[in-house]
């Protein structure tokens, strides 16, 4: 039985350091976590805006659902998924070619397209520790 | 998880349903590849103006935001139990304690699965464990395999007359049944 990502210490030091480094590249960022597909936390940025495990699960039901309706609507598989609000947006991506993904919380500072592209960048990177 | 509330709601509905399955990284709790993660959706189709929406929704209690949402919204619910579960009667009195509400206005069915791999505890021993903490609760118990559209359909319309009975003749009518 393969150890699940959340479980692999390598792969959990992995995703934190990408994340701290993450927040270094860019100050809009407010939260971020890398969490497996069934929402589990493998990593995350420390935070007072939300409890780490409980967003993990959320991300995960959103994952699904958002490949649900790609799915419905034959529109291929979901790439990323955004939810803008007042204050700020989450993007949310899969690591490509794993079973994990990357949510990230951005203030209304960074515009979407730059929030998206260091998204797209740290989960590339992260497809790169993990194979894929 | 492991009930087989997926398989419920694909041998119950008559739409095409609505998966959100992901990959099981918990394969150590119960061994499947892949655990619903947000709902299953389907649908069976009463009249042209009437349809019955079935959501199934993740027993894990890391997806209770999801139990939030769908039972103030819910009309009844099948309470689908792993009997090869670690206390499935255990289980069983913590959701009902979560779904209090749509317990004790009848909208509660308990459908005790794999009773076949583990026949121990039985309904009995289901019904009495809850009469002891909800004695004035009248919830149908059942085993069943979710696999059986005819078993989920027995259920299913347990279900619909207990809150019809309700709805017609409040509380009394359902204890007299």
């Amino acid at each position: 039985m393969t150890t699940s990502p959340q479980n692999d210490p390598a792969v959990v030091e992995a995703a934190s350091a990408l994340l701290t480094e993450m927040k270094g590249v860019s100050v809009s960022l407010v939260y971020a976590a890398f969490l497996t597909d069934d929402g589990f936390d493998v990593a995350r940025l420390p935070s007072r805006v939300t409890d780490g495990p409980r967003f993990a699960s959320m991300a995960s039901s959103m994952q699904a659902l958002s490949d649900a309706v790609a799915h419905e609507l034959r529109i291929g598989g979901s790439e990323y998924l955004i939810i803008s609000s007042l204050n700020g947006y989450v993007i949310q991506l899969r690591v490509p070619g794993s079973l994990m993904v990357l949510s990230a919380l951005f203030d209304n500072d960074a515009t979407v397209g730059a929030a998206l592209a260091l998204t797209r960048t740290y989960a590339a990177r992260m497809t790169g520790i993990v194979g894929g | 998880m492991g009930a087989g509330m997926t398989t419920a709601i694909k041998a119950l509905s008559e739409i095409e349903v609505v998966s959100t399955e992901a990959n099981n990284s918990e394969r150590d709790v119960v061994d499947k590849p892949t655990t619903t993660v947000a709902l299953d959706y389907g649908e069976i189709v009463l009249s042209n103006d009437e349809k019955i929406r079935m959501y199934g929704i993740p027993g894990q209690r890391r997806f209770d935001f999801m139990w939030a949402i769908l039972k103030t919204r819910a009309e009844g619910m099948v309470l689908l139990v792993n009997n090869d579960a670690e206390n499935p009667i255990a289980e069983m009195l913590a959701f009902v304690e979560d779904f209090r509400e749509l317990c004790y206005k009848g909208g509660v069915v308990v459908g005790v699965s794999r009773s076949e791999i583990a026949p121990q505890p039985t309904t009995g021993e289901f019904a009495r464990a809850l009469a002891e903490v909800h004695p004035e609760l009248t919830v149908p118990i059942f085993t069943l395999d979710p696999r059986s559209k005819d078993q989920m359909q027995m259920a299913l319309l347990t279900l619909i007359v207990n809150l019809e009975m309700r709805e017609t003749f409040g509380e009394a009518g359902v204890q007299q049944a």
